[in-house]
């Protein structure tokens, strides 16, 4: 008899645990963050879509930055795509055009109290075509100085925040600084470029910030700007830093910025979060301008909805519930937002927990001055185009006019 | 005979199977496991892979269209860039094969014979075999830094300023074959000294008696010995240097200047980075070719080693 009880009893709870999670939905999001601090704050956003959606649970999957496209592709081409995705701006256009995501706008315009018209509209630019939204920027993040203040102190320097403040913060100031700081400080060096992969993988990244300062663009209308005279004048500056002054880390070599192996390195402040534990004074602050003026460089990545998803109504609105107001000021501590109202909000400025108020407000000008990385549906082709004969100018010894023409040459054709 | 024979089951009822089906049967049980295997995981993709090749099919879009031969023509006809990577997979293979097998015998004649601490040199070398070929790479991908590296740093103590292996084209191939034998050269060595045990020692003794110095011995009666094993080793790592993929993925990513990209690494870069996946494989259809014929002559030289 008591047999029997427990299996009534065993049987009616697993009926139950069924009909449970047949009703509840499962949204499952790709993101390339693994840092515990970013998935602490998505996880949070995550609960709080159960206020009205108590029946919704959204997962988070990690998938490492430098497959993350490839692997997105892959999940799409199986016939399993994530219902949400973070998506980064060089992988939207060939997204859109093969018409694989979903149309936000009526969702987001539906969305109580959800003022699409508060974003910013050079920020939509690669997300919006005519009425149709194909995503929704939650991170337009500028690329910034990051400085180890111990070893500018060392070498007894001024720092790029106190340069910056004197409107002394140029190429030229760049370059000397970075140079006394490889002097002061033996072993190490004045600069790395972006995550240290200036040479492979984000070489566009290292070389684009001090060609805007000159004045020129990487590429821009379909044609090659790396030859023009303000991309020359720039590169052959980076490769002076390089191999003359050796003050850049050169290619083959490691020197982590955040690890104190560099004074320097351009990032984005969503890094911010690994500075907790880099174990040195340090600060923000903006690229360094040229002849160009200032011209920042802005990176972007969006939120899609796939629309071959099977949740793909209530994925949308996932996003429109990410994407509000309250939503965008919490995520700002590590994405710098794409709304207005936000930007604009001393909250933005002076409530980031890592970043102090003076070097946030150029973060705040970084966002609206800034302009975002080109992007093109060929983007892997072109960089694969580009790399060996980027490779060929990052030698003590290239022929950089001859190198730079290469470059050109390679990508002309697929531009 | 057996053909006749009619099993009766328990109970007196006759099986309408003979024993020659019923013996079929059981037999195809017990290799269905590796068949229904080799028909899902080898047969079925070689098939797919060999229809896909004729086809320009686009990852994203999901459109696939029948393009015939074009995309073979492209490859052998128009892409510089195709001979250009096949001339750096011979380039590795010439370089990885001969080094691998010379290094391999030495070890092996080295360590075939039993003395005090033979296992543990074995082990030593075929360690790197079974070791994580990316975390492998990662540790000589430090080691192989310019400067800073530890490499160079030897080097440096003996008055020798060592190049910047990874970034320079020349070097880097050097560098990518130098490390992959040292992964690999284990394996030829087992090879060779199970070879080396297996001949018989009379033939050596009998030679020692005639008078024949040990690189007679050698010359004469070890080395033709070795021939088939050195036959299957030579073609078996002539086909693994041709397929050599993650060393090369995680030490160079086929760099520099394309110095270091090999077929393998440059089918995955058409078909997994810019989703080409019509051409990546079309192109692994003529590696595949290449290996085929390289297996087919392994084939007939131990035929005609056997004869």
């Amino acid at each position: 008899m008591r047999a029997a009880l427990t299996g009534i009893v065993a049987s009616a709870l697993t009926l139950l645990m069924t009909t449970t999670s047949a009703l509840a939905t499962d949204l499952r999001m790709t993101v390339w963050t693994g840092s515990e601090a970013h998935l602490k704050m998505l996880n949070g956003i995550a609960e709080s879509f159960k206020a009205r959606h108590p029946d919704v649970n959204v997962k988070f999957e990690t998938v490492p930055v430098n497959d993350y496209t490839q692997k997105l592709t892959f999940q799409v081409a199986g016939g399993n795509p994530p219902d949400i995705a973070w998506m980064m701006e060089d992988a939207a256009p060939a997204f859109e055009n093969a018409n694989l995501l979903m149309d936000l706008g009526p969702t987001l315009k539906a969305a109580e109290g959800y003022d699409f018209a508060d974003f910013s509209q050079p920020a939509m630019g690669l997300w919006q075509k005519g009425e149709t939204v194909y995503g929704i920027p939650f991170s337009t993040s500028p690329f910034m100085i990051y400085y180890n203040k111990d070893m500018f102190d060392k070498a007894g320097l001024e720092d790029p925040l106190a340069l910056a403040a004197k409107g002394e913060w140029n190429m030229t100031k760049f370059q000397q600084v970075a140079k006394k700081l490889t002097e002061a400080n033996p072993g190490k060096w004045g600069f790395e470029f972006k995550d240290g992969e200036g040479y492979a993988s984000r070489m566009t990244h290292a070389l684009l910030p001090p060609i805007r300062a000159y004045g020129g663009d990487i590429w821009s209308n379909e044609e090659c700007g790396f030859d023009k005279p303000e991309a020359v004048a720039a590169i052959k500056q980076l490769h002076d830093m390089v191999f003359k002054d050796k003050s850049i880390v050169p290619p083959g070599e490691q020197g982590d910025y955040f690890s104190g192996n560099s004074a320097m390195t351009v990032n984005q402040i969503s890094r911010a979060s690994k500075m907790a534990e880099a174990g040195f004074n340090w600060g923000i602050a903006p690229l360094p301008g040229g002849p160009g003026g200032e011209s920042p460089v802005i990176g972007q990545a969006g939120l899609v909805v796939f629309d071959q998803g099977k949740n793909k109504e209530i994925a949308a609105e996932f996003v429109a519930h990410m994407t509000n107001k309250e939503n965008v000021a919490t995520m700002a501590q590590f994405f710098p937002p794409a709304r207005k109202s936000v930007l604009e909000a001393d909250a933005f400025i002076s409530g980031n927990k890592l970043v102090p108020p003076e070097m946030m407000k150029n973060v705040a000008a970084a966002i609206a001055n800034g302009r975002v990385h080109p992007a093109h549906e060929k983007a892997p082709q072109l960089l694969a185009a580009m790399a060996p004969r980027v490779d060929a100018l990052w030698k003590a010894d290239a022929d950089v006019d001859q190198a730079i023409k290469g470059i050109c040459s390679a990508i002309q054709p697929l531009l | 005979m057996t053909d006749s024979i009619h099993i009766t089951r328990r109970g007196g009822q006759k099986s309408r199977l003979t024993l020659k089906a019923r013996e079929m049967m059981e037999a195809w049980l017990f290799v269905s496991p590796t068949v229904i295997g080799f028909i899902i995981f080898f047969l079925g993709p070689l098939l797919a892979v060999a229809y896909y090749s004729l086809t320009e099919w686009n990852l994203l879009t999901q459109q696939a269209t029948f393009v015939g031969l074009a995309n073979f023509e492209n490859a052998l006809l128009e892409n510089p860039d195709f001979w250009h990577v096949v001339r750096n997979s011979v380039i590795f293979a010439l370089g990885l094969v001969p080094l691998n097998m010379a290094l391999a015998l030495t070890l092996a004649l080295a360590l075939s014979r039993p003395f005090r601490g033979v296992v543990f040199f074995r082990t030593v070398f075929f360690a790197p075999v079974v070791t994580s070929a990316i975390a492998w790479a990662i540790v000589w991908k430090f080691m192989l830094q310019g400067e800073g590296g530890f490499i160079n740093q030897v080097l440096a103590l003996v008055g020798i300023s060592g190049p910047n292996w990874l970034r320079e084209p020349n070097w880097a191939m050097a560098a990518v074959i130098i490390t992959r034998v040292i992964k690999m050269v284990g394996l030829n060595m087992i090879l060779y000294i199970a070879a080396l045990q297996a001949i018989p020692r009379d033939y050596e003794e009998a030679a020692r008696l005639e008078g024949a110095s040990r690189r007679q011995i050698f010359s004469m009666i070890t080395w033709p010995l070795l021939a088939p094993a050195t036959l299957v080793i030579m073609v078996i790592t002539t086909i693994g240097s041709f397929k050599v993929f993650d060393h090369i993925y995680q030490m160079t990513g086929g760099g520099p200047e394309n110095g270091t990209l090999v077929l393998a690494f440059y089918i995955y870069q058409q078909g997994f980075k810019f989703f080409n996946v019509g051409y990546a494989s079309t192109l692994a259809m003529i590696m595949f070719a290449i290996v085929m014929v390289l297996t087919l002559v392994q084939v007939a030289l131990r035929r005609k080693g056997m004869e």
